[in-house]
């Protein structure tokens, strides 16, 4: 790959970006860019970063989980050291859940990944201090979900059937472009809730926000559990 | 964070609010999300919000068919210049899956002819040179669908078609007249092919 190549992916990824502030195209790697992935074979790491980063940016549970987790965080190092560790647990468990043939159905990830949201968000309004009186390092549960993170994405690249040939280089690119896509990401979140802060009503209107952030989670954790059970629903409805 | 005097009250504002997210989210799941993803709509709400159709279009993937299954063989020979037409009467959405070879180059078209057209005229999806070709069609409007194949060599070519959908007519045009034509299923395979390896 000569130097002008990868100008371009800096390209596409900053236009995929931009497109994709505005719209959501769920989870999945759908469409197009399935069938694009399935036809390569050998190294492609440009396609590769693009879509994590794509994933990433398009993927609304994984935004939600970020919004929660750096909703609190007023200091740029405890930015990085959170992002850091989420980012430690899903390149943990794609890169080796793709390798290792780890793949677990994709919906039960996926409401797992919600029931993340509701956790952070509780946790947020102080919900396991001043109800249960206990306070769990949050810092382990970053890390925990972003193992599941990474298990839902690990599953997904195995469902498309990737070539053996030069899977390393596309998994490394792949886990490479979604942190691209989530600095890119948090980038706006965390500009964002700076602004915010500094509003008079934050604190009441923090409440709120993690209340409907609970709302989202809860909403996800019900959808992919419908899409889990789905199958032995059919069964007795037909 | 509100780390305030009152605890005993903060916890109950906060499990007021999370049960009112849970609960919104319960209504939410079932009366939208539900229906519209997939078309389950236990209140009746995807019916009235109209939601219940975007379900209905992933459904587009299968088309369950009442009529017989039709499988259709034939062969027929073309002599150089001599061109003829093997047609199927499709309803609108009506799939046919084809595959033909030639024992050398034609000149081949798929086209179709819609119901109440003009004498004549046809939609044309495929032009193709060469000695075979196979896919699947699904017919965008009701009426007439084949093939055109003329063999513009110097030798006699024999063309072998295969076709299967849920037809019950076909049609052959050749010197000038249209006939209509008995649906051939394949000739049976050897019962050994039932067989189960293993």
């Amino acid at each position: 790959m000569c130097a002008s190549a990868v100008r371009r992916c800096g390209l596409v990824v900053a236009l995929g970006l931009l497109v994709a502030a505005g719209s959501a195209f769920g989870h999945t790697i759908a469409g197009d860019d399935a069938t694009f992935v399935q036809g390569i074979v050998g190294p492609a790491v440009g396609p590769f970063i693009y879509l994590g980063a794509k994933h990433m940016v398009t993927g609304y549970d994984h935004l939600l989980f970020l919004v929660g987790v750096v909703f609190f965080l007023y200091r740029l190092k405890d930015v990085v050291l959170y992002v850091s560790l989420f980012t430690l647990g899903h390149s943990l468990t794609l890169v080796g859940g793709v390798l290792g043939g780890l793949a677990v159905d994709a919906h039960l990830i996926d409401a797992v990944i919600g029931l993340s949201v509701v956790y952070k968000a509780f946790e947020n309004i102080g919900g396991f201090r001043l109800v249960f009186g206990i306070e769990p390092d949050t810092r382990i549960a970053v890390v925990v979900f972003g193992l599941f993170h990474g298990l839902g994405l690990a599953t997904r690249l195995q469902a498309m059937a990737l070539s053996p040939d030069g899977l390393l280089e596309n998994l490394l690119s792949f886990n490479l472009g979604v942190e691209i896509g989530q600095v890119l990401a948090l980038l706006f979140v965390v500009a964002l809730l700076f602004r915010w802060r500094l509003s008079a009503g934050f604190s009441r209107q923090a409440f709120a926000a993690n209340s409907v952030l609970m709302f989202a989670g809860f909403l996800l954790t019900g959808y992919q559990l419908t899409g889990f059970l789905l199958p032995y629903l059919r069964v007795t409805v037909a | 964070m509100s780390a305030g005097p009152d605890s005993g009250d903060s916890a109950r504002r906060i499990l007021i609010a999370t049960g009112i997210a849970l609960a919104a989210a319960l209504v939410t799941l079932v009366a939208f999300v539900l229906p519209a993803e997939y078309g389950i709509d236990p209140l009746g709400s995807g019916r009235v919000t109209g939601l219940l159709a975007l379900a209905e279009l992933e459904k587009d993937a299968l088309a369950v068919d009442q009529r017989p299954y039709a499988p259709d063989q034939v062969a027929f020979r073309l002599e150089p210049f001599e061109s003829v037409e093997y047609k199927y009467r499709l309803e609108t959405d009506q799939a046919l899956v084809y595959a033909w070879r030639a024992s050398g180059d034609v000149v081949a078209e798929l086209h179709a002819e819609p119901d109440g057209a003009p004498e004549g005229f046809a939609e044309s999806f495929r032009r193709s040179r060469g000695a075979s070709d196979q896919g699947s069609y699904r017919a965008p409007f009701a009426g007439w669908h084949g093939w055109f194949w003329e063999n513009r060599g110097v030798d006699a070519v024999t063309v072998e078609l295969e076709a299967a959908g849920f037809f019950s007519a076909a049609r052959t045009y050749g010197g000038g007249r249209v006939s209509e034509r008995v649906l051939v299923p394949g000739v049976e395979k050897a019962a050994g092919d039932s067989a189960v390896d293993g």
